[in-house]
């Protein structure tokens, strides 16, 4: 079975914000269709609206030429429209056979009694691995086989609906390279057979491998959609950023190379998540780390803070080489560290800002282990002016805060602490544009004071706005450095995916 | 208007008072001194430990192992003084027995810390296990039969009056200013709020989120000894059977007085308040001459409504 996909001004909208704008365009049928844009370019939303998760704005779908009204992904099911999400959904615990019959076994009635017809559902997944030319055992465990294979059974499963569209998104973000290659060999197999496939992907590289056609989103708008072949990757990041403006860093200067490094990180390595990492930190200054998803940036930050623990690698401090690094000796040292979740790691919600603002400090507040409120108080005091921090009251509870509110109290919490080093991951996650800005604005403020500070972003174009100095990761590894003054968007965004 | 808030603060004091005045005019022979010293007797020996759960539970963990734990201290103390006396005297014996018990529950305490800490053991698990293992060792200690070696003064500690007040008044009342101001007056206090209220939190601001936890559980060990002696004083032997199911009890003290069982959320003066309601309401109805099954179909219901109120309470207050 195949399909034609056709839109026409299809549009979404949230609000006042325009998540996708009259988009109308044409997907041939049994080809490979990439879709990029950067976050919030609306090509999930194109997605989601495809596979009836969410409902036009206006606009309207047609499959084959037919009209496609999808009120619920169950309507996107009976239409033959499948999705592979970024998430497996497996369960671990049962066998391949059962996890691609989930909940509708085959049943044979004997004496009356429905009974799950266990040869016939072994047989039916066999003849399903075998069309697809994967050679796993159906009554295998889940759990027994690696990420990569479970990713093709969950192509298995979406292959056992016999789509006429398959949307793929993200499918290689947790896949090694030779797992890659499998999954690609594949999606070819299905493509073959006349399957229509959409394929939303941040590596460039990947996708002018399997790719037919690219379609390019930007800031919901429809850029341009061309043939992989005819065009460069530089083309495609190009129409993918477009011109953009950049903000207006204050005038700082920068403070590379001023004195001797605070932090020295030597052959840091943790297995499966980053190798043989070395870098120097120097006083005042705002190291920014960027890298795809499942580059290792988090995980680098919280090795480095001893958040979990390394496998071998030194980290100096103040030319001290820190022994068994765990968040107590790190934090004793000066370093602080503002998770990426900070909803989930980074706050206790139920309690109030003024403990939430002195808990990284108790060990400081409490000489002999006693301590009183009112000792907390002006540090307390102190944060909510300078950082802005817009409260009643400090013994509400911090769960009362907004997103931006709520980031800078983690931010406090630690600033409470005088660290000389302070680690940033995703610190604009989930807050407002102006918050975006009051944030940027400390970090600047503190790197003046002396505070020196790595940051970490999946936005890239906030790497080159706050950075002093920008080190590319790849694959669990340092690729080199940028200067943020002397490089755009486009050759960042390139650099963190193919390397330099 | 302010009354509602008031209410909406406190309302287990409010119907712990709204009850006491109830009693004081239906329960003949409730207002009485003598009665109203029998309650805060009753109550004292499982309050002094709920002080300690109320640690653990806001650490977010559990103890179940407290009544095994205040029996098999008792019946140490009782060994100790039996085996000790002939050679050192009756009052030397108990103190070393005393130490002793108090040594051993901490060590029992830490030990289901640490197991937590490395093999990441449900406290829950850990705590059932040991409600078995030192009933089993009481026994043992024992040999089934209590052991009745303390001299009759002993009895001074669990029954006796001191200016006109019960003695395990005076502990209980220790026992409480003690753990208030290590809950709001130390940084291991704040440390078990913030481990409960999110451990890999607590974690990352650099607490050390084990010790603290193991901590809670120590010096809980020592308190439920301390009840335990205090038990073995009052029936002047050392029994295996004594304080049977009553970490139940003391549970439900804590949860009455608003900690919730998920940890981060508690108060000691809410335990307080817990533990007397119990107190109160069970010598209410038997003085009101209500039948014992009665008393257990309402004292559980009691612990229903209370989590019921609270959570009701938490979110009016949100809207």
């Amino acid at each position: 079975m195949t399909a034609v996909v056709e839109t026409k001004d299809l549009s979404k909208t949230y609000g006042n914000v325009v998540a996708l704008d009259a988009f109308t365009h044409t997907f041939e049928q049994s080809r490979i269709h990439a879709l990029m844009g950067k976050n919030g370019s609306g090509k999930s939303t194109l997605v989601k609206m495809l596979s009836g998760v969410v409902q036009p704005t206006t606009g309207s779908m047609s499959l084959n030429g037919q009209n496609a009204v999808f009120k619920s992904p169950r309507d996107a099911f009976e239409a033959n429209v499948v999705t592979v999400h970024q998430e497996l959904s497996l369960v671990p615990e049962l066998s391949v056979a059962e996890n691609i019959f989930l909940g509708r076994l085959p049943k044979r009635t004997i004496f009356g009694i429905d009974r799950i017809d266990w040869k016939s559902a072994f047989r039916k997944t066999g003849d399903l691995l075998d069309r697809m030319g994967l050679d796993i055992d159906p009554a295998t465990q889940i759990k027994t086989l690696s990420v990569g294979q479970q990713q093709t059974i969950e192509i298995a499963k979406a292959m056992s609906f016999d789509p006429a569209l398959l949307l793929l998104d993200e499918p290689t973000s947790a896949l090694a390279s030779k797992e890659v290659e499998m999954l690609f060999t594949l999606l070819r197999t299905l493509k073959e057979r006349g399957v229509t496939m959409m394929y939303i992907s941040h590596r460039l590289s990947e996708l002018a491998e399997i790719a037919d056609t690219v379609t390019v989103l930007r800031d919901g708008h429809h850029i341009a959609s061309v043939e992989m072949a005819q065009s460069s990757s530089q083309e495609i990041v190009g129409m993918m950023f477009g011109d953009v403006a950049r903000a207006i860093r204050p005038a700082r200067t920068a403070r590379t190379g001023s004195g001797d490094p605070i932090l020295q990180v030597r052959n840091l390595t943790r297995e499966h998540a980053f190798d043989d990492i070395s870098f120097d930190l120097h006083p005042g200054e705002v190291l920014g780390i960027a890298g795809m998803l499942g580059a290792g940036r988090t995980e680098l930050l919280r090795g480095i803070f001893g958040a979990d623990p390394v496998d071998s690698g030194e980290i100096i401090v103040d030319g001290q080489k820190v022994e068994a690094p765990s968040p107590r000796t790190t934090t004793g040292l000066g370093l602080g560290y503002t998770p990426e979740n900070r909803k989930e790691v980074g706050l206790v919600q139920d309690h109030s800002i003024h403990n939430n603002l002195s808990m990284a400090s108790l060990r400081k507040n409490a000489p002999g282990g006693f301590i009183t409120k009112s000792a907390e108080r002006p540090g307390v005091e102190k944060q909510i002016e300078q950082l802005h921090i817009k409260v009643d009251g400090s013994d509400d509870p911090v769960s009362s805060l907004s997103g931006g509110n709520q980031q800078k109290v983690v931010i406090g919490n630690w600033l409470n602490t005088d660290p000389k080093i302070m680690f940033f991951d995703e610190p604009s996650r989930g807050v407002d544009v102006h918050a975006k800005q009051q944030i940027f604005q400390i970090i600047w403020e503190q790197a003046d004071k002396g505070l020196s500070s790595i940051f970490v972003s999946t936005e890239l174009e906030e790497l080159l706005d706050v950075c002093d100095r920008i080190l590319i990761m790849k694959d669990g590894r340092l690729e080199g450095e940028l200067d943020p003054a002397k490089t755009d968007l486009t050759q960042l965004y390139a650099a963190c995916m193919e390397g330099l | 208007m302010q009354l509602a808030q008031f209410f909406r603060r406190h309302p287990m004091e409010i119907i712990l008072v709204a009850m006491y005045l109830y009693l004081m005019a239906a329960a003949p022979g409730f207002a009485t001194l003598d009665n109203q010293f029998n309650v805060l007797r009753n109550v004292t020996m499982q309050g002094i430990i709920a002080f300690g759960m109320t640690m653990i539970i806001i650490s977010g963990e559990i103890d179940l192992s407290i009544g095994s734990g205040v029996a098999f201290a008792g019946c140490v103390t009782a060994w100790f003084t039996r085996e000790l006396t002939p050679f050192t005297g009756a009052y030397t014996a108990i103190a070393i027995g005393a130490v002793a018990a108090m040594v051993i529950m901490f060590c029992v305490g830490v030990f289901t810390g640490k197991l937590r800490q490395h093999f990441n053991m449900p406290t829950f698990i850990t705590t059932l296990g040991l409600l078995t293992v030192l009933s089993g060792a009481a026994n043992l200690i024992t040999g089934g039969f209590p052991i009745t070696s303390f001299p009759y003064q002993f009895n001074f500690l669990g029954s006796g009056f001191l200016f006109g007040i019960p003695f395990p008044v005076y502990i209980f009342v220790a026992v409480f200013g003690f753990v208030y101001f290590l809950m709001n007056y130390t940084s291991f206090g704040r440390s078990i709020y913030a481990v409960g209220g999110n451990l890999e939190a607590a974690r990352l601001s650099g607490i050390d989120v084990w010790r603290t936890k193991t901590l809670a559980f120590g010096i809980t060990g020592v308190f439920t000894a301390i009840a335990g002696i205090l038990i073995a004083s009052q029936i002047l032997s050392g029994s295996a059977s004594a304080a049977r199911g009553w970490e139940l009890d003391v549970i439900s003290a804590v949860i009455i007085g608003g900690t919730s069982l998920f940890g981060g959320k508690g108060s000691i003066r809410g335990t307080l308040i817990g533990v007397l309601f119990l107190g109160v309401i069970v010598n209410g109805m038997t003085l009101l001459n209500v039948s014992e099954y009665w008393q257990y179909v309402v004292r559980g219901m009691l612990i229903i409504s209370a989590v019921l109120l609270n959570h009701a309470l938490e979110k009016s207050a949100k809207t």
